[in-house]
């Protein structure tokens, strides 16, 4: 969790909503005990990447501070469509009017 | 005394909530999955009292009017930005003056705007289209996800236990007294059982004998990408088109797009169809041309728990003594959860619903016939 180098206010777990590291903290110790309600908090995996980036970290700490098993973390994540953002422009192709 | 609650989405954690500030001490809330994975996440977001029958909005007005006061209570957010139903054919604006007739009779201050007005309220929409509005200036939006993790931090630290990923399976009964629930993770043995569990919920019952007609309607929202403000309005509605489309942005700036489409009742929480995306799209881009130039970020799908009027099912459940249910919100769940809370909180400790017209809603209704009418299922 990169040392003693870096605080942990300036170590970002999630590049979309900005989150860091101690916003992770914080929400763990206010008393949030499941990653998908830790994840609704924080919005983790709602940006662009769908969580490309801060899921795994996010769930390793979680499962660390928690107790739990990192599969029990992970148990109820879905992703959701569209894997990618897509343009409502490319939606609308080829609607019939 | 002990009270078990099955379903911790928003009523049955309300529920709890209710129930400790009254002296319930002991109070399980259980869940099949994480809490609030139904209904209570799923959603838009968005509440009103601008409903079509007496029953909705005599209790939605006070269920408002509570979560304001949860602000100060619990630091609730939200925000009355209004509600803007758009038609596009001159003759509804026939149909918006009855219902703000209606809505006057219980003090709701919904008034009709005229295209300029609209231009005024909602400077992106494409006023080409539209004939006039009805607004609704105290319906608005809040974070519900904050909100309701809020709520489950705070019914915890009031000694409620809530249990998640345990599946209630039946119920057993003696005599006129439902005795246990047999769930996947042990049985639980209570002096009352509550039921909150949404569609689940009439499965449940079925298992002690009783018959609820509540269906999970599939519903299916999309988000974009956050945006500076764009749209001032909690929800603006597309009256005129089936389905009513409907979007509201969310205070990170996201656009939640959805529409009532024609599904399979029950079909799969996973069963996603690629022509939501089309179908919700195209009138909402016809009202809101900015929208051409966003992007989807997520789809996601959640039930409506529709009963055959579209209204709740409160209350006790005879032939049982310490049975009550609280389910079949068709959409409405989330808004109306804190009046649910105190509703039935009153029903188990005082024999009687608090508010008198929440006799309308018990499920005595579906013998009877007596449903209640409501011409408005939206947002």
């Amino acid at each position: 969790m990169g040392g003693e180098v870096a605080k942990k206010g300036t170590i970002i777990i999630c590049r979309c909503n900005d989150v860091t590291l101690d916003d992770l903290m914080k929400a763990i110790e206010m008393g949030i005990d499941d990653f998908e309600l830790l994840r609704r908090y924080l919005r983790l995996g709602f940006g662009p990447c769908q969580g490309r980036s801060c899921i795994m970290i996010a769930a390793r700490i979680f499962a660390r501070a928690t107790g739990k098993s990192l599969g029990e973390v992970l148990a109820n994540y879905k992703v959701r469509p569209p894997i990618v953002p897509i343009p409502t422009k490319l939606v609308l192709r080829g609607v019939k009017k | 005394m002990k009270v078990l609650i099955v379903g911790a989405g928003i009523s049955g954690l309300f529920i709890a909530y209710e129930l400790v500030k009254r002296g319930v001490k002991d109070i399980v809330v259980i869940d099949s999955s994480y809490p609030g994975s139904g209904a209570s996440l799923r959603n838009v977001s968005c509440f009103r009292s601008s409903f079509t029958s007496p029953e909705h909005v005599i209790l939605m007005k006070e269920s408002i009017s509570i979560w304001l006061k949860l602000r100060d209570e619990l630091g609730m957010k939200l925000e009355q930005r209004g509600y803007l139903w758009v038609a596009r054919k001159p003759e509804t604006m026939d149909t918006f003056r009855k219902l703000v007739d209606f809505h006057h009779q219980y003090s709701i201050p919904t008034r009709i705007v005229d295209v300029d007005e609209v231009k005024n309220i909602e400077p992106n929409i494409n006023t080409n289209i539209v004939a006039g509005a009805m607004v609704d200036p105290t319906a608005g939006r809040m974070p519900i996800l904050e909100n309701f993790i809020n709520l489950y931090l705070r019914v915890k630290s009031l000694g409620v236990k809530v249990v998640p990923y345990t599946t209630a399976l039946k119920l057993e009964a003696s005599g006129s007294r439902v005795v246990r629930a047999v769930t996947t993770r042990g049985e639980i043995e209570s002096d009352y059982f509550v039921i909150a569990a949404g569609g689940g919920s009439a499965k449940l019952v079925k298992t002690v004998g009783i018959d609820l007609p509540i269906v999970d309607i599939p519903r299916h929202p999309l988000v974009t990408e956050p945006y500076r403000e764009t749209i001032r309005s909690g929800l603006i509605i597309d009256w005129d088109t089936p389905g009513s489309p409907h979007i509201t942005q969310n205070e990170h700036g996201s656009f939640i797009l959805a529409r009532d489409l024609e599904d399979v009742p029950e079909a799969s929480i996973y069963s996603q169809r690629i022509d939501a995306f089309s179908h919700i799209v195209k009138p909402l881009v016809e009202l809101l041309p900015f929208l051409t130039k966003v992007n989807i970020v997520r789809y996601w799908m959640g039930y409506y728990d529709m009963t055959p009027d579209h209204h709740p099912i409160y209350g006790p459940l005879p032939p049982y003594e310490n049975l009550y249910i609280a389910a079949g919100f068709s959409g409405h769940g989330m808004m109306m959860a804190p009046v649910t809370g105190k509703l039935i909180a009153s029903w188990i400790l005082d024999g009687k619903p608090y508010i008198d017209i929440a006799n309308n809603l018990t499920a005595e209704r579906f013998k009877t016939g007596r449903l209640v009418k409501e011409l408005a299922v939206i947002g």
